[in-house]
């Protein structure tokens, strides 16, 4: 019996999610709304400095916030299916290596977090940001968005390995996963800001917090992988 | 008294609390500990008398 | 198979370490006594703002404010160093536990995170009350502060997943990766927020070097908080293996 190669398990493994999310459509719709509900509470706590605040400023912060207590709330979830349904047992007993589901978990969970931004972001801009003119640097927000997204799945797919076995899982995915990504959170509000801002000097903020949260990603991924495998077989 | 050599020492007093502070709760924090370690040790000696007991019943 | 696996030999209580113990901590004590002292009466205190006139006191001409508050940093980096010992220390038991699979080295680990995180909260405990006097504020996000208030968080996070697993082996697994990742994560966290330029936040930079009456201070208060580490992390370990040993038998007793 010949197995398939490494990549075609990660292609199997990845169909089986993505298949999985398009037939009940759970989690992107609790994201979704989720995102459009913590934009509402914003809409309150700006309700009496939305005309004299500095928007500009604050946007970036706002929404790396909106952002991580989305992917809180889907990273949490990711793993509740394999565990309701002893799916995960399943994948184990199979001859592959854990690297590879670890890897299309987290793919998994990129897709589902970029899906979320792509209709949060505009929602965002459109309830805030609609005020003033846009500075002709804002598509640049594009990069910080996807190598924070990239981070945060990768540490949150290993870190919803760890909590789903323990009691209160969804409190402790929290406890774990802020403190971890603070670097990565801070780099990129730095980034973000500046490419909402524009200013003269933009890229002066905006190159070297990617560079260190590339750096961040490509660290935290290498050890997640690593560490995988004692994680999945515990 | 002179007040150059008021001005030289003058952050000393109002400063003086935050360290007394300082010293004060590391070493309350380091009590802390001790008392907590201390603890599990007389947890660990009350099971070991009911291990006893539990031994002493069943040899009888 | 089990044959074939090369025997380890695991920590356990009443090894050497337990013999030098009770001297440890009584020269930790002393030196750590007597490094309060010398911060206090020897080590001669630091400049602060220049007077608007010179002062001669007794043989020396002074120039600038002594300042009382940097006494606490005599304690204060020692303890940050310390802290961080303890943390690599932890982390090397966990990397030795998920090695080998054996339950001696995760309470090794355990219980050198606990030291670890006593003294994190010494060093944040002194560093706040400095910045409270010297910057005038309660908290600031300058990259040290912020580097140890993470450090704290995920140290707490770690002990409070180590309350919420009850499968021993599963709970240690879970803990060596976590303080894997916490040990990685804390350099990254300092250099990010340090080399992000920020208008906001003032970077802080310190006078360099130290005068030798300062560096013998901070030297002997640090071997001294070594030994008080050290000490404090064998008793806990003693305990937590007696205190296993104790459940074992127990479990023994009931089969």
């Amino acid at each position: 019996m010949n197995t398939p190669s490494t990549f075609r398990q990660y292609v199997t493994l990845l169909k089986k999610d993505l298949r999985q999310e398009f037939r009940t459509r759970e989690m992107l719709t609790s994201m979704g709304i989720y995102a459009l509900l913590v934009i509402i509470v914003y809409g309150a706590a700006l309700a009496l400095t939305a005309r004299g605040i500095d928007i500009a400023h604050m946007g970036g912060g706002l929404l790396w916030v909106l952002i991580v207590f989305t992917s809180l709330l889907g990273l949490g979830r990711s793993f509740a299916h394999e565990k309701e349904q002893g799916c995960l047992e399943g994948i184990l007993l199979v001859p592959l290596d854990r690297s590879v589901v670890y890897l299309a978990k987290a793919t998994a969970n990129i897709l589902f977090m970029l899906a979320v931004e792509v209709i949060a972001v505009p929602l965002f801009y459109f309830f805030f940001m609609t005020g003033e003119p846009a500075a002709p640097t804002l598509p640049a927000i594009v990069v910080p968005l996807l190598v924070g997204t990239v981070g945060m799945a990768g540490i949150g797919t290993m870190l919803s390995t760890i909590t789903i076995n323990t009691g209160s899982k969804d409190v402790l995915l929290a406890v774990l996963f802020i403190p971890i990504i603070y670097p990565l959170l801070y780099a990129c509000v730095t980034a973000t800001t500046a490419a909402i801002t524009g200013t003269e000097f933009w890229t002066d903020f905006y190159v070297m917090p990617l560079v260190l949260a590339c750096g961040y990603d490509i660290v935290m991924l290498l050890v997640c992988w690593v560490l995988y495998d004692f994680v999945v077989s515990a | 008294m002179n007040p150059i050599l008021a001005d030289m020492y003058s952050t000393v007093i109002p400063s003086a609390p935050f360290i007394i502070g300082a010293y004060a709760i590391v070493w309350l924090a380091l009590l802390v500990y001790v008392i907590i370690v201390v603890r599990g040790l007389k947890k660990t000696e009350e099971q070991m008398a009911l291990l006893e007991e539990a031994i002493a019943k069943k040899t009888e | 198979m089990e044959k074939a696996r090369k025997k380890v030999t695991a920590p356990e209580a009443g090894q050497w370490p337990d013999k030098v113990l009770l001297p440890a901590l009584v020269a930790g004590a002393v030196l750590t006594t007597v490094g309060f002292l010398m911060a206090f009466l020897y080590a001669a205190p630091v400049n602060g703002a220049a007077l608007s006139t010179p002062q001669l006191v007794g043989d020396n001409m002074v120039t600038n404010q002594q300042l009382l508050s940097q006494k606490i940093f005599y304690f204060h980096m020692p303890v940050a160093i310390v802290s961080f010992v303890a943390l690599i220390l932890a982390v090397y038991y966990g990397i030795r536990f998920l090695m080998t699979r054996e339950a001696r080295f995760d309470t090794c680990s355990r219980a050198a995170m606990e030291v670890a995180l006593l003294f994190v909260i010494f060093t944040m405990v002194t560093g706040d009350l400095w910045t409270r006097f010297e910057w005038g504020v309660w908290w600031t996000w300058e990259p040290r502060l912020t580097t140890y208030l993470i450090l704290m968080l995920i140290v707490i996070a770690y002990f409070v997943l180590r309350n919420a697993v009850d499968d021993p082996e599963r709970r240690a697994t879970y803990s060596g990766v976590i303080s894997i990742i916490a040990l990685v994560d804390v350099p990254i966290c300092f250099m990010i927020t340090r080399l992000i330029p920020s208008s906001i936040h003032p970077v802080v930079t310190r006078e360099g070097g130290m005068a030798p009456d300062m560096a013998l201070t901070v030297a002997l208060i640090m071997v001294g908080m070594l030994l008080v580490a050290f000490a404090l992390y064998r008793l806990r370990f003693r305990q937590l293996r007696l205190a296993e040993r104790m459940q074992a038998l127990k479990d023994q007793l009931e089969d």
